[in-house]
């Protein structure tokens, strides 16, 4: 439609603008558009539209108009009549106005100009010449000089000598005997070597990125080659021309190895050992020799890191020599030509063999480049750190402290980070302004009692609290597991949040009583890859790390025959065994093995396994445990009790089965006890339906429901205990049994129950 | 610290207490239900002293149950502070410090917060001593500390306290006293 009007448009246009041309020569421009319909009659008809239309898009029609001017104006023109195509050479012109530059893509243009600059063949072409390694600078500037020196005589453009290519340095100029006769007589270039490049290649000899890093002084690094690979190491000194750097590592040496070689060097001693028989073979082999003649070669084995000590080398016999760096002017020990200080070594490495971008030394190797000796902090070095720290997460909100320059020491919140500047308000009375700091002179603030969490590092989702501050180390609580973790502050940010750590892992969860290949036990730690399960082996802590893969299954919360001496929740104490006195909720119980978690056990995430036999109840759950403190045996349950407390509608051999000590003779066949109960379903089609189970298997649980005569299916979770008979769940706000006062009353809430029973827990003993 | 503020609550109770003494069942429920909780808010609830409002009730439609709105008592609660100082009872002492409880509230002091001069001795009971043995931390020893932070989790509130400042230490050794 939008076409039609615009097409519309541009008739009404002619008919305005061009009437008598136009009329009757509108063919020509209907050659691109098919419009042949359009034209038969109805115009009239369609003129009212056309005018009403006209009214609304009076200025888009405008705005159309002007374009389809434009339009027109080139079409007309690119199909000229006729008539005005006779002149060829006007339409080329004509072309070209219209196509020119000013018509085209503004980025062709730059493409264009850029193109132009490349090499021709008329320009100075490029030779590579060979010169002596190592000295491709010298050559270059000798050429200069010389150039200088004779004027117009040297008739080469340019020299060029790349940081990265040896041997070669490139010429400038028109020929070849000019390179030549540059070259005659100077000792670094070998004038009989010279190659043109071609014009392809040349823009490349130029274009080549080298790596823009550049290792500074005191900057980490890590080794790439060698014994030392992955070795972090601190730059010592920077040789760009050689590209070389010194660093400095912790050695791996072995003393009695190096000795041994040594020794074996040591013509004199070989020669003794020899004549007394012994052949002595040097420890360190590189290639043995296979039978089928292949070489092949031995793998060293990497000695462990250890700072150098000289006493024990000069034990060893090792000659060690004082000798002074003339360089830097220190003294460092030379053993086996290689350089000590401090039990450091100092090595001279290609820039090849180091990796420098985001090195970041772990905590632990930084301690262990500090502290060869125990106990020696160089305070110093907290702040060649600071200066190679790269990672560092400002939030707004955050205290931070300036640690160099004329404000250091200030104190102050972050309002607004930028990339490399932050802007601080200070905590000082009478500055309300925000100052800007570089990032670098900034490091985060905290003050022991935060509360924080890492983001960073290799403690990363550890939370905690700040119980001292070392300069830019933190040493921090864990939530968790309560010890003390060392972290930088940059890694950490402030926060309430708690974490449990990881508590999920698969299908499994912190807590879950799992069924393992070997017993069971509850996972007490949940990592990355496995679990940590307490075994349930009683008064023996067995603690075991499992792979996902090995837990069989886990072992669903049941609920136990309803004589359960213990239930979940109870509070307990132990009066047998090594955990005697100690006192605790009971987590999760597993045939006859409880699992009680006593927040003072710093062990296992708090966990004890003890028998059931070993404890005595205090109290019921926390609701009323506290009060009713009175204990009682399990033991001295009087069998009368016993009798009574029994599962209604279960088979009395049931009961027969029961330890009269046990706390719980539990699990395996806990479905049984479910028989006869009155449960209410909580969740599936028959949702919220009270009705009494009559017969369990497995998972699958029979219901007869009580307000329709049906029996029903459902499964063992979907529905819980409306008695509560192990565990009173308080929670529940339908459970009358919640709102009890201390003195239940004997009513027949539960019709299958005998009076006696009390889920109050008072005689659940 | 100790605070005695008016707290409020809305409680349910069940049919079966309704009668002449609906008034004492509710305030024992209530007693039962508070005191020994801790809120993140308010600290340990010790004790109520006294109810001093209790809200209409109403009768809950379909679980019958009586919602009673608005229940004002005063009550005693326990709230520790960071910076605040304590006397506590030592529970318990390992390598990376000590525990130490304040009533119901647990304190952590590690041993970065234990004068230098103290060690960690482990044995049969493990304690923290001075070298010249004058002074020993152990269990069910007596220590006053100082609270640098305090943690509220869900239902209970940990704290890390310190030792190192002038004045804090064991107050009183059963050790030395027996």
């Amino acid at each position: 439609m939008g076409r039609r009007r615009s097409r519309k448009n541009e008739e009404s246009d002619d008919f305005d603008d061009e009437e008598d041309d136009f009329r009757g020569k509108k063919r020509w421009r209907s050659e691109f558009i098919d419009d042949i319909a359009e034209e038969d009659g109805d115009y009239d008809e369609e003129e009212d539209d056309e005018e009403i239309e006209d009214g609304f898009i009076v200025d888009s029609g405008a705005e159309l108009q002007e374009e389809d001017d434009g339009r027109r104006k080139e079409r007309g023109p690119f199909f000229p009549q006729e008539e005005e195509l006779e002149d060829l050479e006007k339409l080329e012109q004509t072309i070209q106005n219209r196509y020119g530059p000013e018509y085209g893509d503004y980025d062709d243009e730059m493409n264009v100009e850029q193109q132009a600059l490349l090499p021709s063949v008329k320009d100075p072409k490029l030779w590579i010449v060979k010169c002596l390694i190592g000295h491709e600078r010298e050559a270059a500037v000798s050429l200069m000089q010389k150039s200088f020196n004779k004027g117009s005589v040297v008739q080469i453009r340019s020299v060029i000598a790349l940081d990265h290519l040896k041997n070669y340095i490139y010429v400038e100029a028109d020929k070849e005997a000019h390179v030549k006769e540059a070259c005659k007589g100077l000792r670094s270039i070998y004038s009989a070597k010279v190659v043109q490049v071609p014009i392809k290649e040349m823009t490349d000899v130029l274009s080549v990125e080298s790596k823009a890093i550049d290792i500074s002084r005191d900057s980490w690094v890590r080794m790439k080659t060698g014994i030392y690979k992955g070795d972090i190491a601190q730059v010592v000194d920077v040789d760009n021309v050689r590209q070389r750097v010194k660093v400095k590592l912790i050695p791996r040496i072995d003393l009695q190895s190096l000795a041994n070689k040594l020794l074996c060097f040591s013509l004199v001693s070989r020669i003794n050992l020899i004549f007394h028989g012994i052949h002595v073979i040097p420890l360190m082999t590189s290639s043995v020799d296979l039978e089928d003649g292949r070489e092949f070669v031995k793998k060293k084995v990497v000695p462990a890191q250890r700072p150098m000590n000289i006493d024990e080398a000069s034990e060893m016999h090792i000659r060690v020599v004082s000798r002074r760096d003339p360089i830097t002017g220190d003294y460092f020990e030379n053993i086996a030509d290689m350089m000590f200080k401090h039990g450091f070594l100092f090595k001279t490495v290609s820039m090849r063999s180091i990796s420098s971008q985001n090195i970041q030394p772990t905590f632990d190797e930084f301690e262990k480049f500090w502290k060869p000796k125990d106990g020696y902090y160089d305070i110093a070095s907290f702040s060649t750190l600071a200066v190679s720290r790269r990672k560092c997460h400002f939030m707004k909100g955050d205290a931070v402290v300036i640690i160099e320059g004329d404000l250091k020491d200030l104190m102050g919140w972050i309002e607004k980070v930028e990339d490399e500047i932050v802007h601080i308000r200070l905590k000082m009375k009478g500055l309300h302004e925000t100052i800007c700091i570089n990032k670098k002179s900034l490091c985060k603030y905290f003050k022991p009692g935060d509360h924080v969490k890492v983001v960073s590092g290799a403690r990363e989702g550890v939370t905690g609290m700040v119980i001292k501050v070392e300069g830019h180390v933190l040493i921090i609580v864990s939530d968790i597991t309560k010890e003390d973790i060392r972290v930088f502050s940059d890694h950490v940010v402030e926060s309430s949040e708690v974490t449990t750590g990881v508590t999920r892992l698969g299908d499994y969860e912190l807590r879950d009583l799992v069924l393992l290949n070997n017993g069971f036990g509850v996972i007490i730690r949940v990592e990355s890859e496995a679990f940590q399960v307490l075994k349930g082996n009683a008064n023996k802590p067995e603690v075991v790390f499992v792979k996902l893969r090995e837990i069989k299954r886990k072992i669903e919360h049941r609920f136990s025959r309803a004589n359960n001496i213990v239930c979940e929740k109870d509070v307990v104490r132990i009066v047998k065994g090594p955990y005697k006195g100690k006192q605790g909720s009971v987590d999760r119980i597993h045939g006859g093995v409880l699992f009680i978690k006593d927040r003072h056990h710093l062990e296992h995430a708090g966990y004890i396994c003890v028998k059931a036999q070993s404890c005595t109840v205090i109290g019921g759950t926390r609701a009323d445990g506290g009060r009713h403190g009175d204990s009682y045996p399990p033991r001295a349950v009087p069998k009368i009790l016993q009798n009574c407390i029994r599962p209604p509608g279960g088979p009395p051999t049931e009961f027969n089965n029961n330890d009269v000590d046990g706390g719980g003779h539990r699990g395996g066949r806990g479905h049984d006890s479910l028989a006869g109960k009155t449960i209410t379903i909580r969740s599936g089609q028959y949702k919220s339906y009270r009705g009494r189970v009559v017969d369990c298997k497995g998972q699958s649980v029979r219901v007869e429901l009580e307000s329709q005569m049906k029996v029903v299916i459902v499964s063992h979770n979907q529905i819980y205990d409306h008695v509560a008979v192990s565990t009173p769940y308080w929670e529940t706000p339908h459970n009358g049994l919640g709102s009890e006062t201390p003195m239940p009353p004997r009513t027949p809430l539960h019709p299958y129950m005998t009076p006696m029973r009390d889920p109050g827990g008072l005689f659940l003993l | 610290m100790f605070f005695h503020i008016v707290l409020e609550r809305n409680m349910q109770l069940h049919p079966r207490h309704f009668g002449p003494n609906l008034r004492e069942k509710l305030v024992a429920k209530l007693m039962k239900d508070v005191e020994g909780t801790c809120s993140g808010r308010h600290g340990f609830v010790v004790a109520i002293t006294g109810v001093d409002s209790i809200g209409k009730g109403l009768i809950r439609d379909g679980t019958g149950l009586d919602h009673v709105p608005h229940q004002k008592y005063q009550c005693v609660v326990f709230r520790p502070f960071k910076g605040e100082i304590l006397e506590a009872v030592v529970t318990m002492v390992n390598k990376m410090g000590f525990f130490a409880e304040a009533g119901q509230v647990q304190i952590f002091v590690s041993n970065h917060l234990i004068p230098d001069d103290m060690e960690f001795q482990s044995g049969d009971i493990p304690n923290y001593t001075t070298s010249d043995g004058s002074v020993k931390i152990q269990k069910e020893s007596e220590v006053r500390l100082k609270i640098i932070g305090t943690r509220v989790d869900a239902t209970e509130i940990f704290c890390i306290g310190t030792i190192k400042d002038d004045f804090l230490g064991v107050i009183n050794d059963p050790g030395a006293a027996a």
